[in-house]
């Protein structure tokens, strides 16, 4: 290493660590930089009768070297990855019934159905439009750029919903893109590639999956969550106010045999169970939904990460 | 200042790997109070007889992992001139963990220093009297 060649500015030492840096996730270099800028800077307040070259020559005895700096960052991110760090918890905490409540996991995967559907409708879009054009381009001179330029965006498709699925579902998922094919390679060749990967192919299968997919996790969401809390806060509301003329009642003939049903719900007692019964039904929503979480997040890594 | 071969280098590196998060834990729990990055920096006193045992950089990112695992807490509070500080204070699961690594420690330093003596006399033992 050549002292001669270290910065003499906190700008320039900055600028040198964001280089060293290069390549890492952004919120890395962020924490980097942030870190630096604050232990540089009081530094310089510290000696504020010595120059800025000065002080900083001596910072990078003490402090080290952006090169130095940068490697302490990737070695700490190397053995931090989950975005989960409570999950140590001892397993009984964590699997009681009641405690899904308060698992993370619970409202990544709820918040994950709920945006599926958005997703899965574009990725879904997307593909088939890419996918049809593509082909019906192939006989035009535009065809080969156009399937390039498809493919690479499904690639970059995967990634974002890799991103996604890693924030929420708590799956690590890559978080580049797979390196670019070698530049000297021929369009001809680009295309072979990208069409023999196997990668490719399941990760337009994923895309495409995500709608039905979606649809139906959207819907388990919704009425999931929100047919057992109405049964029970409707229950309450009843036993609160004393009026049940919301309470449901199977009205027709043939339900004729369920009237003592009718009867009982009316009654403090069956409200009482109505409510209980409501909130029971809830907590398996959670847990459904959290098993959706971890079974969506395995199909992601099977079909969306390269092997 | 003897200037250490690289292999010494990273010997030092890879001890300091998890020394230092005992350290930092440490003095945060001495001091009982919140503390910024500089002066966890400046209360570390990490002169050596070769010089600096580890950079005052290097506890930057440490104080970022303890803080991810639940040992550290913090928080930001903007400053009227300069950048932002990040300040940290030990939690409740920290202090826990580091009555544990002290003790691990310990048995630790006694291991090795058993096993240097018992090197050390062999050598002697060895070694041709003049």
């Amino acid at each position: 290493m050549n002292p001669d060649r270290q910065p003499e500015t906190v700008k320039a030492y900055l600028e040198a660590l964001r280089r060293a840096l290069k390549g890492a996730p952004a919120g890395l270099i962020a924490d980097a930089l942030a870190d630096a800028e604050e232990h540089l800077d009081n530094e310089m307040r510290q000696n504020e009768n010595r120059t800025e070259p000065e002080v900083l020559a001596s910072v990078i005895e003490t402090y080290g070297t952006p090169e130095e700096i940068a490697e302490e960052y990737r070695s700490m991110e190397a053995s931090i990855t989950s975005p989960f760090p409570k999950s140590e918890q001892p397993e009984e905490r964590r699997f009681g019934f009641f405690n899904v409540l308060s698992d993370p996991r619970t409202y990544g995967a709820l918040l994950y159905m709920l945006l599926s559907i958005v997703t899965g409708t574009f990725y879904f879009t997307w593909t088939v439009t890419g996918l049809s054009l593509s082909v019906g381009f192939f006989i035009l001179i535009i065809g080969i750029p156009f399937a390039l330029l498809f493919i690479g965006s499904v690639r970059v498709l995967s990634l974002i919903e890799g991103r996604i699925v890693e924030g929420l579902l708590g799956v690590r998922m890559p978080r580049r893109l797979p390196p670019a094919t070698a530049a000297e390679e021929t369009i001809g060749t680009k295309i072979k590639d990208a069409l023999i990967d196997v990668r490719t192919w399941s990760s337009m299968l994923y895309l495409l999956l995500m709608l039905p997919l979606g649809v139906v996790y959207f819907t388990i969401a919704v009425t999931g969550i929100a047919v057992p809390l109405g049964i029970a806060g409707g229950a309450i509301y009843g036993l609160v106010t004393n009026d049940v003329s919301h309470v449901f009642r199977m009205d027709s003939a043939t339900d004729y045999e369920l009237s003592w049903f009718n009867h009982f719900v009316h009654t403090a007692p069956g409200l009482i169970v109505l409510a209980l019964g409501g909130l029971i039904v809830f907590f398996i929503v959670l847990h459904v939904v959290r098993g959706i979480g971890w079974i969506h997040g395995r199909i992601a890594e099977a079909l969306l990460v390269r092997l | 200042m003897v200037d250490e071969s690289t292999y010494t280098r990273k010997f030092r590196k890879e001890l300091m790997a998890g020394l230092s998060s005992l350290v930092l834990l440490a003095v945060l729990a001495r001091a009982g109070r919140e503390m910024y990055g500089y002066e966890i920096a400046k209360e570390v006193k990490a002169e050596g007889e070769g010089g600096l045992i580890f950079k005052q950089g290097a506890i930057y990112p440490v104080l970022r992992s303890l803080n991810a695992l639940g040992l550290l807490e913090s928080r930001v509070e903007a400053s009227a001139f300069g950048p932002p500080r990040r300040y940290y204070s030990i939690t409740d699961e920290g202090r826990r963990a580091l009555a544990e690594w002290q003790f691990a420690w310990r048995d630790m330093r006694e291991f090795v220093d058993d096993a240097l003596k018992a090197g050390t006399g062999a050598t002697y033992e060895s070694r041709p009297s003049a």
